[in-house]
């Protein structure tokens, strides 16, 4: 700066410091005024409760006043979603996950009318008490599956039009090219939900393109349809064995507090089911299962050697069983 | 364990309904277009509880094949009648090539619980379309008829050569049609806009036009460094010569440096460039404040800074896949769409401003305030870039 007057270059570095302090000011500002930065730590676990009961339908479901979907808040960003027994037996259960800018919705139950079936209403209504609460706005919305059964995806037709959402798809191919999946069913993929760590597998035996779900932050392991209290229909009965195996060796690697999953189907007596097509469940056990339960299990995988109905005191095992003897008369 | 009931295997050989609950009687579609001489839908249908009565399902189920024509044809016509397909907006037709009928029994078929699905086979040979081209350009829509009750709902899965992944649809009693879908993906990006399908056209005529739009893009609206470095140079003087010597330093530099890093022979990181290309912003500006006319070192030095610019283009473009095949021309592509944002950056600048450069307070009323601001934010990036 030879050429220019020592009080030109204090004009000058005024002003260039001027305009950097007031970018930097308003770069503060602005950082201020963002949302917080969720943080989903994995050592230690995120804590959450399952309600005392689920609401389980009635004995006569045209007199059902329950909501359509039952929420339940298992953490602030873990929402657990039940179809109204009276509305499907199925009495499906669906998964929120929360990250930051996005959410997850897992299963869209087994009922495709909006108007017995309000599940976006519902879903939508979530979103904005959540984004609310944690200062975010329009987040995304991925539409995923557990697998690919019309009982959890009857909904999804509410979603396609829905703004700023992901549709994973309703095809094997469609869901393994989402997860980045590409060696079904043993390929282990860790997949980052805004922040909250999911290990993603695959898990057939009960249908080819079911996969299981492995939260580290709520340590909770989402096993859908391969493993839930209550009739575990199984058409591949080696690649449920393998998949069995396999959620036992998640659990061995991670600390995981429950597993949970889409049904309740077994009573609180131990080996007895509800009627299949019950539209009311008086008296339900959890619907959350337990890592001896997941023993049993894998115990079972070594015992049975031919198709057939098994009776445990959690669960029952119908392997390879033609359809006509799955339903009772 | 308590066994309940074993079924012997022999028996399963018999019945291929296996247990599957949860899966209710939905109805499959599923149009295969990868032959475009033989396009086929197949629809898995519970028959025995939609198009025929579950006696009359069980019955035809034991007939032989002749037989079982004579019974289903009416189920079928039916079918036919209230799935309509339309290619580009136009009806196709289709035939029954081929069925499956299967029950395991009448009490079976009876049970909604426990579906008997038929499977049913059209082919639609070419679906009216001359050539493949004229197949991956179509838009196909499938839908259900409001007087036809099928067991909902209806999953349609399409495949498509010109598609990497099948694309699903679920159709329910109040959604009865897929709506148009194209069965390309580049389709897909044409049909949502006019622009679109003008900017297509175009990547047709000239294949590498979409890494010109890539380039400039990484200039216009990405670029927000590289647009003030370029309005660093604008400002130095009013000779326009002075800004044409310069601009072409930094393009023959930034281009130099861009195409040794891409093809991987420099590699420096992201965290050293980008404060450095902050610091010669400040330098630029500072340097247009001090000596306003070109000097030969400022050539050296402006061209020093594109080198250093030209990796920061390649960082960027590392984040994309150049396509093997026609790697060069990507970049060479990718290169002249940065020209042209530098070029649009100039012209604007000149739009502003370049009118006034004859005014005799031009230099001290917009030359330097401009400099200053600019030494200001290459200082504001060198911060954050450094420090936070």
């Amino acid at each position: 700066m030879g050429l220019i007057k020592h009080s030109e270059k204090l004009r000058i570095s005024a002003g260039i410091a001027t305009v950097a302090s007031l970018l930097l000011a308003f770069d503060v500002a602005f950082s201020a005024m963002a949302p917080a930065h969720l943080a989903f730590p994995l050592d230690e676990r995120a804590p959450g409760e399952f309600p005392d009961a689920w609401i389980h339908g009635s004995k006569s479901a045209m007199d059902n006043d329950d909501p359509a979907v039952q929420v339940h808040a298992y953490n602030e960003h873990t929402y657990i979603l039940r179809e109204n027994k009276a509305i499907n037996y199925e009495g499906a259960f669906m998964y929120l996950f929360f990250g930051n800018e996005v959410a997850m919705l897992i299963d869209q139950g087994s009922t495709s009318s909006p108007a017995l079936f309000p599940l976006r209403e519902v879903v939508d209504e979530i979103i904005d008490g959540w984004e609310e609460r944690n200062g975010q706005e329009d987040i995304e919305l991925i539409v995923a599956n557990s697998h690919l059964h019309g009982d959890h995806y009857a909904a999804w037709n509410q979603f396609v039009d829905r703004p700023n959402t992901v549709m994973v798809g309703l095809t094997h191919e469609e869901v393994m090219a989402f997860w980045g999946i590409d060696n079904y069913p043993q390929q282990i993929v860790n997949f980052n939900l805004g922040g909250r760590e999911l290990v993603v597998t695959g898990t057939p035996g009960h249908q080819g393109s079911e996969l299981a779900i492995y939260d580290g932050w709520t340590d909770l392991l989402y096993t859908g349809d391969m493993f839930y209290r209550g009739r575990l229909y199984l058409e591949d009965w080696d690649a449920w064995v393998a998949s069995i195996r396999k959620l036992r060796s998640i659990a061995d690697q991670n600390p995981v507090v429950h597993l949970v999953n889409n049904h309740i189907e077994m009573t609180a007596k131990s080996g007895v089911d509800y009627p299949v097509g019950t539209t009311w469940q008086p008296s339900e056990p959890p619907m959350q299962m337990t890592l001896e339960m997941l023993d049993q299990a894998v115990e079972a995988s070594f015992e049975i050697e031919e198709p057939g109905i098994y009776t445990y005191d959690d669960f029952l095992i119908y392997n390879q069983v033609p359809w006509s003897y799955t339903t009772d008369p | 364990m308590k066994l309940k009931k074993v079924i012997c295997g022999l028996f399963l050989l018999f019945t291929t309904s296996i247990a599957q609950a949860h899966l209710l009687n939905m109805t499959n579609l599923h149009l295969d277009t990868t032959n475009p001489d033989a396009v086929t839908l197949r629809v898995k249908i519970d028959l025995g509880q939609s198009l025929l009565s579950p006696q009359d399902y069980w019955r035809t189920v034991n007939m032989g094949s002749r037989e079982q024509w004579v019974n289903i044809e009416p189920a079928v016509n039916k079918l036919l009648d209230g799935l309509g397909i339309f290619v580009n907006g136009v009806a196709v037709a289709a035939n029954l090539e081929t069925w499956s009928l299967v029950a395991t029994s009448l009490e079976a078929i009876e049970n909604p619980l426990s579906p008997q699905m038929a499977e049913l086979t059209f082919n639609l040979n070419n679906l009216g379309l001359e050539s493949s081209t004229a197949l991956a350009n179509a838009s196909i829509e499938l839908r259900i008829a409001e007087w036809l009750e099928v067991p909902w709902p209806a999953l349609l899965r399409i495949d498509s050569a010109s598609r990497q992944l099948p694309v699903s649809r679920l159709l329910t009693s109040s959604d009865r049609s897929s709506r148009s879908v194209p069965l390309s993906a580049d389709s897909a990006i044409a049909g949502s806009s006019f622009a679109a399908k003008l900017a297509m056209e175009f990547q047709g005529w000239i294949p590498g036009l979409s890494w010109v739009a890539i380039g400039f893009q990484h200039i216009i609206p990405w670029g927000l460094d590289h647009i003030v470095f370029v309005l660093g140079l604008f400002f130095l003087s009013t000779r326009l010569s002075t800004l044409f010597y310069q601009v072409s330093c930094f393009t023959v530099a930034h281009s130099l440096s861009l195409g040794l890093a891409t093809l991987g022979m420099v590699s420096v990181p992201a965290s050293i460039v980008e404060p450095l290309i902050a610091a010669s912003i400040i330098f630029i500006a500072v340097d247009n404040l001090c000596s306003p006319v070109l000097s030969r070192w400022r050539f050296v030095v402006v061209t020093l800074f594109g080198l250093l610019h030209g990796l920061g283009f390649a960082s960027a473009l590392s984040e994309l896949l150049l396509p093997a095949e026609n790697f060069y021309t990507a970049l060479l592509m990718f290169n002249l769409g940065v020209e042209a944002g530098q070029i649009a950056v100039l012209a604007l600048a000149f739009a502003a401003v370049g009118w006034l450069r004859s005014w005799t307070a031009y230099t001290e009323r917009v030359a330097r305030p401009a400099t200053v601001t600019i030494a200001g934010v290459g200082t504001y990036w060198l911060l954050k870039r450094v420090i936070f």
